[in-house]
């Protein structure tokens, strides 16, 4: 119990709507409830072959995107042009096997891991830059699926 | 014992700051692998990330040259070790004035291209927490814990007259300046204000900056034989003055120009003598050497050179207040 305080007190902050995103992408979720995700082709990560796009990430983005309550809008592209949609704030997240090792790091956020590869790569999503509270809630989203199918696994 | 004052505590002293040399090392370990886990994006955090894996350097040189100088006088180096310690700070405060610069200049930029700091989640005890709030308990570490030890360490420096022991204590005192502004900026995101962060980079930065200004004017000063100054480098000290006063009490002295220079913790003074008279007894002037020895407990030579008048250059170095 003396150990769960601290972290019982972090929550109760969260809880207090902090952190806020500087270019209000959370706000923007609650009113339009729209996803904005852009992906490229990896396969097996994303497949963006036929027109609805599939793969472990999409799927993964589509639970996500249920969870909090908001439709998946995908945009196609190569990454340069999706880092760069992320760095301008036209989109929310970028997929694509997108690994934490990413060069990408200097113009978007990465997301903590949803997924450990047996050659330790650790995989993540892009993000738009600095919207910490929308980034927050994947994070929080996506270490439980981390948690839970390395469970699975185990 | 060689390099440091004859004052009955100096050894003692000197063992408590060996001491807390190492103590300081543990304790940099430490914040500086904490604020490696809890940086994220954040600009504030690299940058005082940088400063504690800066501060590395004072206590270790510290304790390489405390081995270093004590080494005794050989026929290559005839005065002794003591001068590598300072040469081993100018190098140092070059480092934190180049990191300092480089760091204004990477916070400047960020600023200007307006760049959103992510600060993310941060799994812990199966909780995700926001990584920014882990960060302000680990900026407080790197606050108080450096400030104590700063006091501790400048207690030290006194009686062992170490003026880079000084210097590196008043920046772990002022480290809780750059931590504070840390804190602000981490705060500053948290309430959406990407700006923050960066504007307490520029800060830290310049604190860097002027750590190194400090740290490079101390040892510059040093290699240069600058007149001794007060430890905290804000007055002449007057050790000069009281050498040169004990002189002309002697009855066979006539005129004295003294010259003091710093070499690490102690001094060395030369003092040009012009006699009254013709002959000088050698006993007289073995008595004298010895007498002015005991002005200050740092003086660990004086030299008496009997002339008969003073050396053009030697008497430019006259203080004002003989003339």
């Amino acid at each position: 119990m003396l150990r769960c305080w601290p972290v019982l007190l972090l929550s109760m902050v969260a809880g207090c709507g902090l952190p806020l995103d500087p270019e209000g992408t959370s706000k923007r979720l609650a009113s339009t409830h729209e996803l904005r995700v852009g992906l490229t082709d990896n396969q097996p990560w994303t497949d963006s072959t036929r027109s609805e796009p599939s793969g472990i990430e999409p799927a993964l983005v589509r639970t996500f995107a249920a969870r909090i309550g908001a439709k998946v809008v995908w945009t196609k592209g190569s990454e340069t042009l999706l880092a760069q949609a992320l760095k301008h704030h036209e989109l929310d997240l970028a997929i694509g096997g997108f690994d934490a090792q990413t060069p990408w790091v200097s113009m978007a956020g990465i997301s903590q891991p949803f997924a450990e590869t047996p050659d330790k790569k650790k995989h993540v999503f892009l993000t738009a830059p600095g919207e910490n509270q929308f980034i927050l809630t994947l994070d929080t989203f996506l270490t439980e699926h981390l948690r839970k199918s390395k469970g699975a696994r185990s | 014992m060689r390099g440091i004052p004859e004052r009955p505590d100096a050894r003692k002293q000197l063992k408590k700051a060996q001491l807390l040399a190492w103590l300081s090392i543990a304790y940099l370990m430490s914040t500086v692998s904490l604020l490696f886990m809890v940086m994220g994006g954040s600009q504030a955090l690299k940058t005082e990330l940088l400063e504690d894996a800066l501060s590395f350097v004072p206590p270790v040189l510290f304790l390489v040259s405390d081995r270093f100088t004590r080494k005794e006088p050989d026929r290559k180096y005839p005065f002794g070790y003591e001068r590598a310690v300072s040469a081993g700070y100018v190098g140092s405060s070059i480092a934190l004035l180049a990191v300092g610069a480089f760091l204004l200049i990477d916070g400047a930029m960020k600023l200007v291209t307006a760049e959103h700091p992510t600060i993310g989640g941060f799994p812990l005890f199966g909780h995700v927490v926001w990584t920014g709030w882990l960060a302000i308990p680990v900026l407080l570490w790197c606050a108080i814990p450096a400030h104590l030890l700063g006091r501790a360490k400048r207690k030290t420096a006194e009686p062992l007259n170490d003026k880079n022991l000084a210097a590196d204590a008043a920046m772990n005192e002022a480290n809780w300046q750059s931590a504070g502004a840390a804190i602000l900026g981490i705060v500053g995101v948290a309430f959406g204000l990407w700006w923050a962060d960066s504007a307490a980079g520029v800060l830290i930065s310049l604190e860097i900056i002027r750590s190194g200004w400090t740290e490079f004017r101390t040892a510059l000063g040093d290699v240069t034989d600058r007149s001794p100054l007060t430890l905290d480098e804000k007055e002449d000290d007057s050790v000069g003055e009281r050498i040169a006063e004990r002189l002309r009490e002697q009855p066979w002295v006539a005129d004295v120009v003294v010259r003091v220079r710093e070499r690490g913790r102690e001094l060395t003074a030369e003092a040009h003598v012009v006699p009254k008279e013709d002959s000088i007894s050698v006993d007289e002037v073995s008595r004298t050497g010895e007498l002015v020895c005991k002005v200050d407990p740092r003086l660990a030579e004086v030299t008496i050179a009997p002339v008969r008048t003073l050396p053009e250059d030697v008497a430019k170095a006259r203080q004002p207040e003989d003339a």
